[in-house]
């Protein structure tokens, strides 16, 4: 019972700062021209999904962190393209939950570079690629015009191509995820759930009370 | 000793970073040479300045404020399109980006001097940047 309380709250912070990460950060590499998706996949959410899923070791924990940022990415203040973006992160934490399940990796038994490395760009790629490729499927079907086969087909080696950034980013970040995971940072309850709940609240009431001063 | 996980790793890893080079390769080797203020529609080229000049512009309004451009169903009447309300649209980026409207989104679209189309009641999926072509089909 207090395990399952301590996921709740790990789901609602991590999924929370992802959410807010990618309507501050996100929005605002891409004011700057950057690839945005391109970084927040191989940064952002590849730091959340592997830190939450090394710390916890639970499945399911990152569909409902996707499914918490995507919501939030949909209360965007700035610009942007708010369905897209929030079908690709709840995309992306679906298509981890399955890697996952398939290739796992017990870090503690195997401190091998190569395979974090390679663990990093493949999952970080799938993330990318996958992600693009639901919401250029499921956003036409949510807006209601349709989805055309041929509109992806056309933009399908452009997809591959673009997830070659963010999968260099996984391969080279996921090695330091792995050792932050290892710190035995031990928060006591009293702690632990009022500043969940504070941070939460803080990352919501940001995006959510800005989304309505704009709006 | 070496686990069937420890050897797939690295190959799948090696798998997808082919996939997205020869991605990349291909998408150099194919992309298209824009005429830098034109546009084919319906098969024919027209300079946007020309457009501007026969078509009507109009003002939608949209979540970033009011935005000005020619109006989408009026410059496919202007292309010469027999039945505008029988066809679907292909809007084509000069990178392959490419979504398919109905007749009732181009009635809410625009184009701007830009080249860049946007929809009313659209997500921004739809906002098109660098079109090079429309297809009529």
């Amino acid at each position: 019972m207090k395990d399952k309380k301590r996921l709740v709250a790990g789901i609602l912070i991590f999924g929370s700062l992802w959410g807010f990460s990618e309507v501050i950060i996100g929005s605002t590499l891409s004011d700057f021209g950057l690839p945005s998706g391109a970084l927040m996949t191989g940064f952002f959410a590849m730091f959340f999904l592997l830190i939450s899923r090394l710390t916890f070791r639970q499945s399911g924990m990152q569909l409902g962190m996707g499914l918490i940022a995507g919501t939030l990415r949909m209360f965007n203040p700035l610009m942007g393209c708010h369905i897209c973006s929030a079908i690709a992160i709840m995309a992306e934490a679906m298509v981890f939950e399955i890697i996952w399940r398939y290739l796992s990796f017990d870090f503690e038994k195997h401190k091998n570079l190569t395979i974090q490395v390679s663990l990093g760009i493949f999952i970080v790629y799938s993330l990318y690629v996958s992600g693009y490729i639901i919401t250029q499927i499921l956003t036409p079907v949510v807006d209601g015009t349709g989805f055309y086969l041929g509109n992806l087909i056309a933009i399908l080696p452009k997809i591959l191509s673009n997830g070659l950034l963010p999968a260099f980013i996984g391969g080279a970040i996921t090695p330091a995820i792995v050792i932050l995971s290892k710190i035995n940072l031990t928060i006591k309850d009293r702690i632990y759930y009022p500043t969940t709940l504070f941070t939460s609240a803080f990352c919501w009431i940001a995006v959510v009370g800005s989304w309505l001063m704009v709006g | 000793m070496s686990t069937g996980k420890e050897k797939i790793i690295p190959i799948l890893a090696i798998t997808v970073l082919l996939i997205g080079s020869f991605s990349t390769f291909y998408v150099h080797a194919n992309k298209t040479v824009a005429e830098k203020d034109t546009i084919t529609i319906n098969n024919q080229k027209f300079t946007i300045q020309e457009l501007f000049e026969s078509v009507e512009v109009k003002t939608i309004g949209l979540d970033e404020g009011d935005i000005s451009g020619l109006a989408l169903d009026k410059l496919i009447i202007f292309s010469n399109v027999n039945c505008p309300s029988c066809h679907k649209y292909t809007i084509i980026a000069e990178d392959s980006y490419q979504k398919t409207v109905g007749w009732e989104d181009m009635k809410k679209g625009i184009i701007t001097e830009f080249k860049r189309t946007y929809f009313e009641e659209r997500a921004h999926a739809f906002w098109i940047y660098n079109v090079v072509e429309i297809e009529v089909i």
